[in-house]
């Protein structure tokens, strides 16, 4: 188990910090605090390219990040104060991080680990659709089709869209059986795959701190499963958060938070959503003591973070974060494009390859059509997210770069279109858990064109 | 539409956020006889919108439309203040709040917002909104539509609750529109709640709404 002693300071700082109202902690903690180093570290990306070259303006990045977080801090909304960090516990805390850990078990087994810049290392893959919702009869067909793909080491979890014919209400008894249940049928998925001791991210059912406790215990969810705890947009917890982390520090999990800022919200721009990526999943190894750290970003008018300006805030603070820290860390991938789509394909691409050369530790999803729509999700899609950061390991950031330039190209022109794609159950064979030739056929072309652009896949 | 120049300072204030600024630059074009209507029309309402469509261009963002939106209430006040029986117009009234269950609240103030930006009057409830207090606000600022926030598939089932608060009782069934939005909100979202409308993102919210209004 992790330090108790850390454990209980943090959450004596819910209490013990300084009392802010709400509006105050957004204004003029976070937006002026952001608007704040943006300028005063002169924060610029260089808008013709998605991999920031400069390493100057990383490096400041990083000093602006750390500097913005100690000045804010994060706040409670349960009990209305700041937690806030000298930038000497800020410092000591990321020298004592993990930087390796094993999850799952058995022959499942993987052991994560920090990655640097342009690592000849390959990333773990996470095949899975990361909380997007499956109906009850595909769950299992849907989550095996990931779990089977060789190339994938362990696996995000779907929601259930009802549980036992009910809908599924968050704080309440019905969360606990949806949490339950996505046990007990992400279990089975795992055996009729043949990999029984592949660890999952849970618990996607537990919206609330009810879920999580009840199914990661006895029976349910294992330590060597990763746990997922959210940070709130922008720079926020509660209490329900903090009983999540006391849960799995105690149970001895390991923990994988997750914050995911909004472009255009209190952080601006995409400088400014870079400076709250790599202060956010810094405080979240403050106070979560997590294991692995995980931003998705968002827009508020395309709900992917695979548009131009998010490319550019993920990629400068994966740098700045692997330059700096020894921190792990999730790019995962939350492409506007669906299964059955050459669009979804080259948006994969592109996450895939800025991610890898700029240091995460896992590549995660895809979260394929914005994880809106019904079994809009196969495993296909992971597989091929994995063969394209197996095939990037190693490449420099340049050769990267020209990658990222021509998928983009690929499929920046088709989103207006909402090429949300086809369900799994026309996409694959459900009975036997296989995609059928049409997708098939899209993957190879695809698959085809990238390795023209001088991507290796052998 | 261009702002006539007597406003410009008044403009000023209020796309640089400066409440104290604004309210002075409101008095004065009291003071010189300028009508308070004619304040509201023919400088708020095309400055407001003018934030909003920068937003849409991602040329200004949340801050700046929060601090805007604050100006404008405090020259309102004022403008109430001194003509107490004159209404500041608006587009009309909406409580808006994330559900019972879900705490995310920068999407949905985005959508305050930017509907604020577009001349309605905003009651912003927050996060983890118990049910019964959207139907409680709406009636007692007599909204014309209630908003319906949730980043949470779980959380849509109190979206319902909410729709069929009102559907269900004969006083709201005709009196209040309903709108929903958030990440795993789709058309099949819509069908399953019975919400009279969505948003897929804060532009299209204000679209929503302003079609909802129009068909009465």
């Amino acid at each position: 188990m992790r330090n108790q002693s850390r454990l209980l300071d943090i959450i004596d700082r819910a209490y013990d910090g300084p009392p802010c109202e709400e509006r105050d902690f957004d204004l003029k903690h976070v937006a002026a605090g952001v608007a704040r180093v943006v300028k005063e570290y002169d924060i610029g990306f260089d808008r013709s390219r998605f991999i920031q070259r400069d390493d100057a303006v990383i490096d400041r990045l990083f000093d602006a990040s750390l500097d913005f977080l100690e000045s804010c801090g994060v706040y409670n909304t349960s009990t209305g104060r700041r937690m806030v960090f000298t930038r000497r516990e800020i410092e000591e805390y990321l020298a004592s991080a993990p930087w390796e850990a094993v999850i799952g078990e058995g022959r499942d087994a993987r052991t994560e680990r920090y990655r640097a810049v342009e690592d000849a290392t390959p990333p773990i893959i996470i095949g899975g659709p990361i909380g997007a919702p499956l109906s009850e009869d595909m769950f299992v067909p849907i989550m095996q089709s990931y779990i089977q793909e060789p190339i994938v080491d362990t696996a995000g979890v779907g929601c259930l869209d009802s549980t036992y014919g009910r809908e599924a209400r968050t704080q309440s008894a019905l969360e606990v059986m949806a949490a339950w249940q996505e046990v007990d049928l992400i279990f089975d998925a795992a055996r009729r795959a043949g990999r029984p001791g592949m660890a999952f991210g849970c618990v996607s059912m537990a919206i609330s701190e009810v879920g999580h406790l009840s199914a990661i215990s006895r029976g349910g969810y294992r330590p060597v499963d990763w746990h997922m705890i959210a940070m709130f947009s922008e720079m926020k917890v509660n209490n329900g958060l903090l009983i999540k982390v006391a849960h799995s520090v105690r149970q001895d999990g390991v923990i994988q938070s997750f914050y995911n800022p909004i472009l255009g919200g209190l952080g601006g721009g995409e400088e400014g959503i870079a400076v709250l990526i790599v202060a956010g999943l810094v405080a979240m190894q403050l106070m979560y003591m997590a294991a692995t750290h995980s931003s998705a970003p968002v827009t508020p008018l395309i709900p992917a973070d695979t548009v131009p300006p998010l490319l550019r805030s993920m990629s400068a603070a994966h740098l700045a974060l692997s330059r700096h820290t020894g921190l792990m860390t999730d790019l995962p991938i939350s492409p506007l494009a669906g299964p059955g789509t050459e669009t979804l394909l080259y948006e994969v691409v592109a996450a895939a390859t800025i991610g890898t050369v700029c240091g995460a530790s896992r590549l995660m999803g895809p979260r394929s059509a914005t994880g809106v729509h019904l079994n809009h999700c196969t495993g296909l899609e992971s597989r091929f997210m994995g063969e394209v950061g197996h095939a990037v390991t190693g490449m420099s950031l340049d050769q990267a770069e020209e990658v990222v330039q021509k998928a983009v190209a690929e499929y920046e022109p088709e989103l207006d279109g909402k090429p949300f794609g086809k369900p799994f159950e026309e996409l694959y064979d459900v009975a036997r858990v296989r995609p059928r030739d049409e997708w098939l056929g899209i993957y190879d072309k695809v698959k085809e064109e990238v390795a023209s652009w001088g991507v290796d896949f052998r | 539409m261009a702002i006539d120049p007597k406003y410009s300072e008044l403009v000023t204030n209020i796309e640089n956020g400066d409440e104290d600024g604004g309210i002075e630059a409101a008095k004065g074009l009291l003071e010189s006889g300028v009508d308070p209507l004619d304040i509201v029309q023919d400088a708020i309402m095309p400055c407001l919108k003018e934030i909003g469509d920068r937003f849409a261009r991602m040329e200004v963002f949340l801050p700046e439309m929060m601090l805007a939106a604050d100006v404008v209430k405090g020259v309102q006040d004022v403008l109430r203040e001194r003509f107490s029986a004159i209404e500041v117009a608006s587009e009309g009234r909406v409580v808006i709040g994330t559900v019972f269950g879900d705490i995310h609240d920068i999407g949905k103030n985005i959508v305050a917002a930017v509907l604020e930006a577009n001349g309605y009057e905003v009651h912003n409830l927050g996060v983890n909104v118990d049910p019964k207090d959207f139907i409680k606000k709406a009636r007692e600022v007599d909204a014309d539509l209630i908003g319906l926030s949730s980043l949470m598939t779980t959380s849509i089932p109190y979206m319902r609750d909410v729709i069929d608060l009102v559907k269900e009782s004969e006083v709201d069934r005709d009196r209040f529109k309903l709108i929903i939005g958030g990440g795993p909100v789709s058309e099949e979202t819509v069908e399953l709640t019975g919400a009279d409308g969505w948003g897929e993102n804060a532009a299209d919210a204000v679209d929503a709404v302003r079609a909802l209004m129009e068909s009465g």
